[in-house]
């Protein structure tokens, strides 16, 4: 069974056709994280399964309810290898969908 | 070099148009991910972090230059011009779109490649020694046992949904460069007293979270006796390992836990029980598939070439290389020539397209057209004469490949981990890539 996040989630799913990471905004899907809605507790489960919907029009290949960080409304994955996929590779800045030059920085 | 025949391009091709509409099906979602998933696994088919993953078997570690001529190709025409060279003696691409995977795939079938088996509960690409069959230090060629064994575990029924993945590993020389203690069954290619060919047996190594030193459950097996002794082991296993928990799956877990003692008594009472099957082939058979390998004819040459002491002399990065990234070839002459992807600064592993066909060109001008993949992720141009070694070296050298690290520090293994890895804890790319160069020499 899933651990209980608690604290804000939002929802991470990839691309059914590239794999690309992708943040559930409400209404849709956007490749950036600070697009994505969030949510807590019952309402979270209610976000995800909205999100669901895509997995069964074969939008994405699967939805999972992830912890966030909110600063100043906008929500960031919290847990490192979110950010991994937030970012893309931390090793090939030239490449990845979402490219990244700051990973030094973190 | 092993060449198929008309069964494994049938069986190869086949396998493609099964995946093709298996892709079809999905994207027209005929198929949800989770009936979809075990499907793309069986074809090497990963979806990752940030990507799907398609990683291509490269049996044994051995490939032909016309073969990476085409992974460059794949990697310019599918993914993002690079690929990445595994401990398995594979090749993984990083980004290739779901639809355009079976098109990958029928590429690699021209060229008699294939991702079957290169992940799921099943046996796994056969590893070996990246020197095999141009060493002076082997009893013989391990690779026509990797073959033998590749033809037995591909497909193979009862074994295709183990408790876990399975990984063979073999080696022939007395050095061990293929790792064979560290592998669920690990090979020890020798000869008795009699001078007949065996094999000593290890069961239940591995690595990972729980590391453990395979234990010997035969000294010496004959060649004989070789696939079915085999098939008991993995016998043993598919009824007796765990299935509840994946972290507890391996047969290393299963071996600790029965006792290497009592666990011996029970794969050599299996065997007993199937020793009367036809699964062994004849020495004939043997024979048949060890012709593939037969060494190219290489002329006796002298053992100092003036050309190469010149530019050692006067290059101390050439000098190193030579040190390092050569070793003894069994003909007076030769040498083993590994090429480092494992440069300062770099990815370990990572190779672009345009590297991997400067590497072809030089294996079809140098090594005889013939590759290998080693686990350590390098290259190696096998059978190189001496005195062609300054002129390698500085091609290699003006694409970034010259790197004189081989067996230092700076050419750790490194496992993509958090970068690309759904199930890596930690990012070890950029812990290598941070190595100081000094550590090189």
């Amino acid at each position: 069974m899933a651990k209980k996040i608690k604290g804000p989630q939002m929802i991470l799913a990839n691309n059914l056709g590239d794999g690309r990471v992708v943040f559930f905004t409400g209404n849709g899907w956007s490749a950036a994280p600070n697009d994505g809605a969030y949510a807590e507790n019952e309402a979270a489960d209610a976000l995800l399964a909205k999100a669901n919907e895509s997995v069964a029009d074969n939008t994405v290949a699967g939805c999972e309810l992830i912890g966030a960080v909110v600063t100043d409304g906008a929500p960031y994955p919290a847990h490192m290898k979110h950010v991994m996929q937030a970012k893309g590779p931390s090793v090939r800045a030239d490449l990845g969908y979402q490219v990244s030059t700051d990973w030094e920085a973190l | 070099m092993y060449a198929y025949d008309d069964y494994d391009h049938a069986l190869v091709k086949s396998r493609v148009d099964e995946f093709r509409d298996q892709v079809e099906r999905r994207v027209k979602g005929e198929l949800t991910e989770e009936e979809f998933r075990p499907l793309r696994l069986m074809n090497g088919l990963y979806l990752q972090l940030h990507a799907y993953m398609l990683r291509v078997a490269v049996p044994y570690g051995t490939v032909s230059a016309d073969q990476m001529r085409r992974l460059a190709h794949i990697a310019r025409r599918y993914d993002k011009g690079y690929g990445h060279f595994t401990t398995r003696q594979n090749i993984q691409y990083n980004w290739p779109k779901l639809s355009e995977t079976p098109d990958i795939l029928e590429e690699l079938a021209e060229v008699e490649m294939h991702a079957i088996q290169t992940s799921g509960n099943c046996i796994r690409n056969v590893t070996t020694d990246q020197f095999a069959g141009a060493t002076a230090d082997e009893v013989a060629d391990p690779r026509p046992y990797a073959e033998l064994l590749r033809q037995w575990s591909s497909f193979h029924p009862e074994f295709s949904f183990l408790p876990r993945k399975f990984k063979f590993a073999i080696t022939a020389a007395g050095t061990d460069r293929a790792a064979v203690k560290w592998h669920d069954i690990g090979l020890i290619l020798k000869t008795n007293d009699a001078g007949a060919i065996g094999f000593e047996v290890l069961v239940g190594g591995g690595m990972g979270r729980t590391p453990v030193i395979g234990k010997t459950v035969r000294e010496f097996l004959p060649e004989a006796d070789f696939l079915s002794y085999m098939e008991a082991i993995l016998r043993v296993y598919n009824e007796h390992g765990r299935r509840d928990n994946k972290y507890k799956a391996r047969i290393k877990i299963l071996v600790e836990a029965t006792g290497t003692e009592e666990f011996t008594r029970q794969v050599e009472e299996e065997w007993a029980k199937i020793k009367h099957i036809p699964i062994d082939v004849p020495a004939e058979e043997i024979a048949r598939i060890t012709a593939f390998f037969s060494p190219p004819p290489l002329p006796v040459l002298a053992d100092e070439d003036e050309g190469v002491n010149t530019l050692a002399a006067k290059n101390f990065i050439f000098a190193s290389w030579i040190t390092n990234n050569t070793n003894p070839h069994k003909v007076p002459g030769h040498v083993n020539v590994t090429i480092s992807l494992k440069p300062h600064g770099g990815i370990a592993g990572d190779a672009t397209a345009e590297q991997m066909d400067l590497v072809a060109a030089l294996a079809d001008e140098y090594s005889h057209s013939e590759l290998r993949i080693s686990h350590e992720q390098n290259l190696i141009l096998p059978h190189v004469a001496k005195k062609d070694l300054p002129a390698i070296w500085t091609d290699l050298d003006e694409a970034g490949l010259g790197t004189a690290n081989v067996g230092l520090l700076t050419d750790m293994i490194v496992c993509p981990g958090l970068d690309y890895c759904a199930l890596a804890n930690a990012a070890l790319s950029p812990l290598r890539r941070r190595s100081p160069s000094a550590l090189t020499i």
